[in-house]
């Protein structure tokens, strides 16, 4: 099941101002515990957390919302979160904080329709990641031998693309979330 | 007595040592008089330096400052155009012709003089400055349009800086120009963001004055925060705010200054002759932020 969390929605719900501006870290802080409510409430499997109708979104508000959700409450759940609507800007900012805590989450990207990941992982997990994007499910050792890798590389690369949620194992193999 | 405050007469973050200077020690016993009858120019940095020395005097009790106004109709005009006057009127004991608010801005004056005391405030100056950020990011310095949402990005991790490390309220302002320091004349925006709180090495010393010890100075403090991105905060996601104004600057040749206590440090681009670190300046309370972006392509 998929839940989609309009972002402007919430910043609405938390400001009175009439700017889809997400600045300072109230702000951001304010709309990551609706998000993490909006979570906590859900039994979905995917949320994508919707950034479409927002403007500016700064550092300060891409740590509070994305990293800090990434690192407490999510960890309680068994969701992944994918990002949706982001501009090249906002994409920039949330890498930004994300990598220097190496951290990593999904966002869909738009031209053309695909799933990235922004902030820090391993060249190894984003080949894999690369190699596991809008295709079947593949085990280890067959991505193993898609890249060219030992087996003992691909588990590591998938291994850490699971620990940041960023493929699912079901079945005894791993693939990334579908583009919905 | 009255201890005279000159304003220098080119009044910009180069001359503003001299404006410090001439309050001799924090806080000065005396009543103290700001002179701005010689004023020609006032650059934003410099109109919130005279608000931050009003405000930190008033703060601390001290007796209202006066001051009087710049002889020059037109410098006049345009301090009023930038709001100063409405907000030095609460501060000092004006003496002069104050002219009277004009309807509407110019177009160089991006945003008033305008105080921040809370994260509303950041709202509001972002949310009112990406129009006209945008019509002379792209119109007058030939920054491509996704420059606007870096600017306002860098406009709200500066203000935030007051919110979160000053202990008190401060102000922001920003204004294009052009400048003249070196030629070729460039184009600018700038952003001066200024407050009268505890300033950096204050807000850093808690956690980081041990590991430096001896050399726990102003300096210092600039060099943790600006440098390497330090924050007074443990948690991970902190310090990433200077970091981020820092990444946008470097993309667009930007420049950044920072000044707290009796230390200012600069990231100084190419086109620029600014000393990186200067130490042991004439102590001012807080800290003063300037943020300058230019023109893609210099004037002729």
């Amino acid at each position: 099941m998929v839940q989609t969390i309009r972002i402007d929605h919430l910043l609405r719900e938390t400001v009175t101002t009439p700017y889809r501006n997400l600045v300072t870290r109230g702000t951001g802080a304010a709309v990551r515990t609706r998000i993490e409510a909006a979570l906590a409430q859900s039994t979905c499997r995917l949320a994508l957390l919707d950034f479409s109708e927002v403007d500016l979104l700064d550092f300060s508000c891409a740590d509070e919302i994305v990293a800090k959700l990434l690192r407490g409450a999510l960890l309680a759940t068994s969701c992944t979160v994918v990002l949706r609507g982001l501009r090249d800007d906002q994409r920039e900012a949330i890498a930004h904080v994300l990598t220097h805590q190496r951290l990593a989450v999904l966002a869909e990207q738009a031209d053309p329709p695909s799933m990235g990941v922004l902030g820090w992982i391993s060249d190894d997990a984003r080949a894999a990641f690369a190699c596991l994007a809008g295709a079947a499910p593949l085990e280890a050792e067959a991505l193993a031998a898609r890249l060219g890798w030992d087996p003992v590389r691909a588990a590591a690369a998938l291994d850490l693309l699971a620990r940041h949620r960023l493929v699912a194992w079901a079945d005894g193999a791993f693939q990334s979330p579908p583009l919905t | 007595m009255t201890r005279i405050v000159e304003i220098p007469t080119n009044f910009d973050e180069r001359s503003f040592d001299q404006f410090a200077q001439s309050f001799g020690e924090w806080f000065p016993e005396e009543r103290l008089l700001f002179d701005a009858r010689q004023a020609q120019w006032a650059s934003p940095y410099a109109l919130l330096g005279m608000l931050t020395a009003g405000q930190a005097l008033q703060e601390a009790t001290r007796e209202r400052p006066l001051f009087t106004l710049p002889a020059s109709d037109d410098v006049r005009s345009y301090w009023a155009r930038m709001s100063f006057f409405e907000h030095a009127a609460e501060l000092f004991e004006l003496h002069g012709k104050v002219p009277r608010p004009r309807a509407g801005t110019a177009s160089d004056v991006l945003l008033p003089v305008t105080p921040v005391r809370g994260s509303d405030d950041v709202h509001s100056v972002v949310g009112r400055i990406q129009e006209g950020a945008a019509r002379i990011l792209s119109g007058e310095l030939a920054l491509e349009a996704k420059a606007t949402m870096g600017f306002a990005m860098a406009l709200s991790e500066s203000c935030q800086n007051i919110v979160e490390h000053a202990g008190t309220g401060g102000w922001v302002a920003v204004q294009a120009y052009t400048y003249r320091r070196r030629p070729p004349n460039r184009r600018v925006v700038t952003i001066a963001v200024s407050d009268a709180g505890i300033g950096f090495r204050r807000s850093l010393e808690p956690t980081q004055a041990k590991r430096f010890g001896d050399r726990w100075r102003d300096g210092a403090a600039l060099e943790a925060a600006l440098i390497h991105n330090v924050s007074r905060f443990r948690d991970p996601g902190r310090g990433q705010g200077l970091a981020g104004i820092k990444r946008y600057l470097q993309r667009w040749n930007g420049k950044i200054s920072i000044r707290s206590g009796t230390a200012r440090l600069a990231i100084v681009p190419p086109w620029d002759e600014d000393v990186p670190l200067a130490e042991q300046l004439p102590f001012f309370p807080g800290a003063q932020v300037q943020v300058v972006i230019p023109a893609q392509h210099p004037e002729s």
